[in-house]
């Protein structure tokens, strides 16, 4: 079952890759903002000095420190640029229901279906991560106590790896607390999208209860996917230190922006693939006498028109999907769709 | 001791050979007596079996090891050979472990300005107290003096500072006298910091014993312990025992000659050592001994490794750095005129006592993780080892010229590791991140450029950074700097003068400035004037450059050829610090053309003109690079036509960390 999620969940993605697409340009983008006024800042020092060769030709530490040190702080320019990253923040909180829309109906969505669902859902996935800081903020603490610790280790315990090793296994306790914490608010995301849900205490506990005896399996997932990601990340690491010139700027840039597309992608692997699971593991009663039958065989896509909606609507969409095929309201044929 | 305050240990060492053209004894000098010997001196050959230094103290030590207690009880009986031309009466001792406690100078400093890994945000910490306590004092021949003895504070007058005593005799001792104390002593080892004290079963021994003040330009120079000074002290003998429980195995400044194991489950070792102004030892049960040897232009130098426990496969780093070290010293300054060297790796946790040099025992620093790309291991080896030459042979006084021990000896510490690991990475090679240490000494420099002059009591600068700044890095940039303006052959024709006209004695900076006028024969004065006794700052700038079409006024003047069309180029450069520097100006015209002018930089700015065939393309100060001091390579240059690679580069890392970390803390969303 495991993989037949991951591959249904990456054969959503790939299917749906309009979607990773706009996120990319939007990360990129408002990195690029940020990034704009210190290559501004950086370009007046650098543009038309020789000494810039040593920053060409590899990376020449000394040059690059007298760079930072330079009165007009060209590197500092660089730091509201981690303002962006807030946005960015704000941005995924915002469209989060519209993805998840989009995997769970796995179709098309106009323009006004997306962000209808993007506006639905922000509040109520806001009101998600507020939840969450109930348990990220122990867990950080915890991380800071490892980090404190094992420090402390180091210095003291006799056995010279002791630290290193209870900082290890601590990282990677903390890691798996954070990993598990995120995969019950995903599937709590999911549940609000699929149930149209408002309390989200509520979903919390039908995710959790979702989640009771599939734990292992549903974390195994979610862990396979992110090893992808880290893995991609270790392969170009590797081929940029040895097959990447100094001086190839394009190839690095190639290579990195590879990576995160990849890191954007498998995070949407995993949001697909939670969908996927939890629309196999709770599938939806069966619909009221009043509304269309469905068909055993559901076509991927919702073609303007056509009277069979995909598995798992909610009645209300189900409704209105009925209405639209019976001419109600019309179709907005020409609208961007995602 | 190391050149950056904080955990990780840095830089130092070195090594060497022998010694074939000491001076006879009779003129060997101190600076107390005499000036320097005259230059023939270095020529003449030592005399087997005399000492290498005028022998002002004799020092025999017996002490005894409560690691339970983490305390030393010793006794102590030095024989002082009073050469001062004058009757003594009264006589300072240094008490330096006096300096851990929270009332003390040191700890006021360390508070006000921080140390080695003593920020000034940190608190006390109990388990950092030290003591030293006399338990008694007797002249022989004169009887007990312990009531006698004062605490002096002779730099701040801080009352609370406990780390000078002085002791007046009831009559003075005469010129050529000796005089002999008998001191009992007991002592509280620190946690490891500043260089001394324990780390579970380790024991860094350093500074431990009451040591007397040196006699020099005519008064007594016994300074109180500092948070950013060392030590001082005159060459002699040293016999010492230690006792220590019978596992543990020991290192320590000198030769072992003999052992003894005692019925109480500990052992007696006996060391000797002369031609030295300090001893150190360590004790461990977990040290890994690494024996090796090298062989010099003075005899083969035995080579005391102390690994420990983790730090296994940083021994060939270690020795690489060493032996080649040892080999640059010989065949660049002068021999090693001792026959061991002891390099002590200390264990985790205690890097507090790493990075530290001691007559023929020197301390390092590695860590178990540490990459070959970073050669933090090496450096700090031969940062340490070339004290033994500057600090440990030639011994200025580190108070009062910290800049002449630590500063020349970086400076050295540059030179060898390019000589070692190459130009350009002799300090990192990872990654594709490079950098040399002169660049990271120059780096250090330009964080407090101006803050001080080189010539400062070490305990004047304004704060810690800005001691390790100015001592170690502005020094080591001035002296690449000066080299650039006599020559390397020169510049190490010079060192090599200095240190065999100096070494066991107590030279100044003056002697060592005036060393290199004599050897370059020029007048330095001017640069010593802004390098080592001001704070000017030198930074030179292409303001500009431009060509000009000479018909430019023409309504419709013919297409511009190249090769055809009449220019006039302009280059302004500007002296835009205060700092005044003759400087190299490099014209690089578009045929291919390149011209030097020179600038005495003694104007604000000046501006050359040209009319040629052709446009100026770029133009560089110091094309050849050896104005380090320039506090803004950036500006050295200017070229016509813009290349924006080094901006795309680093505009392309940076996005890639806004857009990782703005994915990151979407995975919150």
């Amino acid at each position: 079952m495991n993989i037949g999620i991951i591959r249904g969940g990456a054969g959503l993605v790939w299917r749906r890759q309009s979607v990773l697409w706009w996120i990319f340009a939007v990360n990129l983008l408002l990195a690029l903002a940020g990034t704009l006024p210190m290559a501004s800042r950086t370009g007046a020092i650098l543009n038309n000095s020789l000494e810039s060769a040593k920053l060409v030709h590899g990376m020449d530490l000394p040059a690059l420190a007298g760079l930072a040190m330079d009165p007009s702080h060209p590197l500092s320019s660089g730091m509201p640029a981690l303002g962006f990253a807030v946005v960015f923040f704000v941005f995924m909180l915002f469209i989060e229901g519209g993805v998840l829309e989009v995997y769970r109906l796995d179709r098309k969505l106009t323009r006004a279906e997306f962000f209808g669902a993007c506006g639905t859902f922000f509040w109520r996935f806001a009101r998600l991560v507020l939840y969450s800081l109930i348990l990220l903020i122990p867990i950080f603490l915890a991380a800071q106590f490892v980090i404190n610790r094992s420090g402390k280790l180091a210095r003291d315990a006799a056995p010279p790896m002791a630290g290193f090793w209870f900082e290890a296994a601590g990282l990677v306790i903390v890691l798996f607390l954070l990993m598990a914490v995120r995969l019950w608010f995903d599937l709590a995301q999911v549940d609000a999208v699929r149930e149209d849900e408002r309390a989200m205490r509520r979903g919390l506990r039908r995710a959790a209860r979702a989640m009771r005896g599939h734990f292992w399996r549903l974390f195994w997932v979610f862990f396979r996917i992110s090893l992808a990601g880290w893995v991609f990340l270790a392969a170009a690491f590797w081929v940029w230190v040895r097959h990447v010139r100094p001086e190839s700027i394009r190839a690095s840039c190639l290579l990195s922006q590879a990576v995160l597309l990849v890191w954007l992608g498998t995070r949407l692997w995993q949001r697909a693939s939670e969908t996927l699971w939890y629309e196999r593991q709770s599938p939806l009663p069966a619909p009221a006498p009043s509304t269309p039958e469905l068909s055993p065989a559901q076509p991927s896509t919702l073609e303007p028109g056509s009277p069979e909606p995909s598995p798992g609507l909610r009645p209300d969409q189900v409704q209105n999907l009925a209405s639209t095929a019976s001419g109600a309201a019309k179709p907005l044929e020409n609208e961007r769709a995602f | 001791m190391s050149r950056l305050p904080d955990a990780i240990a840095r830089y130092r060492l070195v090594i060497f050979a022998l010694f074939l053209f000491l001076p006879p004894p009779w003129r060997v000098t101190t600076s107390a007596q005499t000036a320097a010997p005259a230059a023939s001196a270095l020529k003449e050959a030592p005399v087997p079996g005399m000492p290498l230094s005028v022998h002002v103290v004799a020092y025999q030590i017996d002490a005894r090891l409560d690691p339970a207690r983490k305390s030393i009880a010793a006794t102590e009986t030095l024989t002082y050979h009073n050469l001062t031309g004058q009757p003594l009466a009264v006589f300072p001792f240094h008490l330096y472990l006096n300096a851990f406690q929270p009332k003390s100078t040191f700890m006021t400093e360390v508070r006000l300005g921080g140390t080695r890994g003593t920020g000034p945000q940190s608190g006390w910490d109990p388990k950092h107290y030290g003591a030293i306590e006399v338990k008694s004092l007797e002249v022989v021949g004169v009887g007990d003096l312990t009531r006698q003895m004062e605490f002096i504070q002779p730099d701040d007058g801080h009352k609370d500072d406990h780390t000078v005593f002085q002791v007046r005799l009831p009559k003075p001792v005469p010129p050529g006298d000796d005089v002999q104390f008998r001191i009992a002593f007991h002592e509280q080892l620190p946690e490891v910091l500043e260089r001394t004290g324990y780390k579970r079963d380790f024991f860094m021994v350093g500074q431990w014993f009451p040591k007397v003040g040196v006699w020099w330009h005519g008064a007594w120079n016994c300074h109180q312990f500092h948070s950013t000074s060392e030590f001082f002290a005159d060459f002699g003998t040293f016999d010492v025992k230690t006792t220590v429980p019978a596992n543990y195995i020991l290192g320590s400044t000198g030769d072992p000659v003999a052992s003894l194991n005692n019925p109480d489950g500990t052992k007696t070792v006996t060391w000797h050592a002369e031609d030295i102004h300090d001893f150190s030892w360590t004790a461990s049960p977990n040290f890994h001994l690494v024996e090796d040897s090298w062989t010099g232009s003075a005899g083969t130098v035995k080579i005391h490794l102390l690994m420990s426990p983790g730090h296994l496969r940083q021994t060939r780093r270690y020795l690489h750095s060493l032996k080649g070290t040892l080999d640059r010293f010989d065949r660049w300054y002068g021999p090693y005129p001792y026959d061991r060297i002891t390099v002590v790796d200390p264990p985790h946790g205690a890097l507090e006592a790493g990075g530290m040099e001691y007559p023929t025992l020197i301390t390092g620093g590695s860590a178990w993780w540490e990459p070959r790309g970073l050669r933090e291991t090496e450096i700090v080896t031969e940062h340490e080892f070339g004290h033994q030459y500057w600090y440990g042979m030639v011994a200025t006084n580190e108070f009062e010229e910290a800049w002449m021990d630590e500063g020349i000896n970086s400076y050295a510490e540059a030179k060898i590791l390019d000589s070692l690991y190459g130009q350009g990475q002799s300090a990192v090679n990872l990654l594709g991140m490079t950098a040399d240490d002169s660049g990271i000494l120059r780096m250090e420099y330009l964080d407090e450029p101006d803050t001080d002059p080189m010539a400062r009591f070490a305990y004047k600068y304004m704060n810690t950074s800005a001691y390790g700044g100015i001592t170690y890095g502005k020094t080591a940039t001035v002296l690449l700097t000066l080299e650039g303006l006599i020559g390397e052959d020169t510049m190490r024709r010079a060192m090599h003068t200095y240190f065999m006209r100096y070494r066991f004695t107590h030279p100044t900076g003056e002697d060592f400035l005036k060393t290199i006028e004599e050897v370059s024969g020029q007048n330095l004065r001017w640069y010593y004037d802004q390098a080592v006794y001001g704070t000017n700052i030198l930074d030179y700038e292409v303001l500009n450059i431009r060509s000009d079409r000479i018909d430019w006024h023409e309504k419709k003047p013919p297409p511009a050829k190249e090769g055809q069309t009449l220019y006039r180029d302009t280059v302004l450069v500007h002296r835009k610090g205060d700092f005044i520097f003759p400087v190299e100006v490099e014209v690089k015209f578009s045929n291919g053309e390149r011209l030097r002018e020179h600038w005495d930089g003694r104007d604000r700015w000046i501006r050359y003109t040209y009319e040629k065939k052709a446009r100026v393309i770029s133009a560089e100060i110091d094309p050849d690079h050896k104005v380090l001091l320039d506090r803004d390579f950036f500006n050295d240059s200017k070229t016509e036509k813009p290349d924006s690679r080094a901006t795309r580069k680093l505009s392309t890392y940076w996005l890639f960390v806004t857009q990782g970390m703005a994915q990151l803390l979407a995975w919150f969303a």
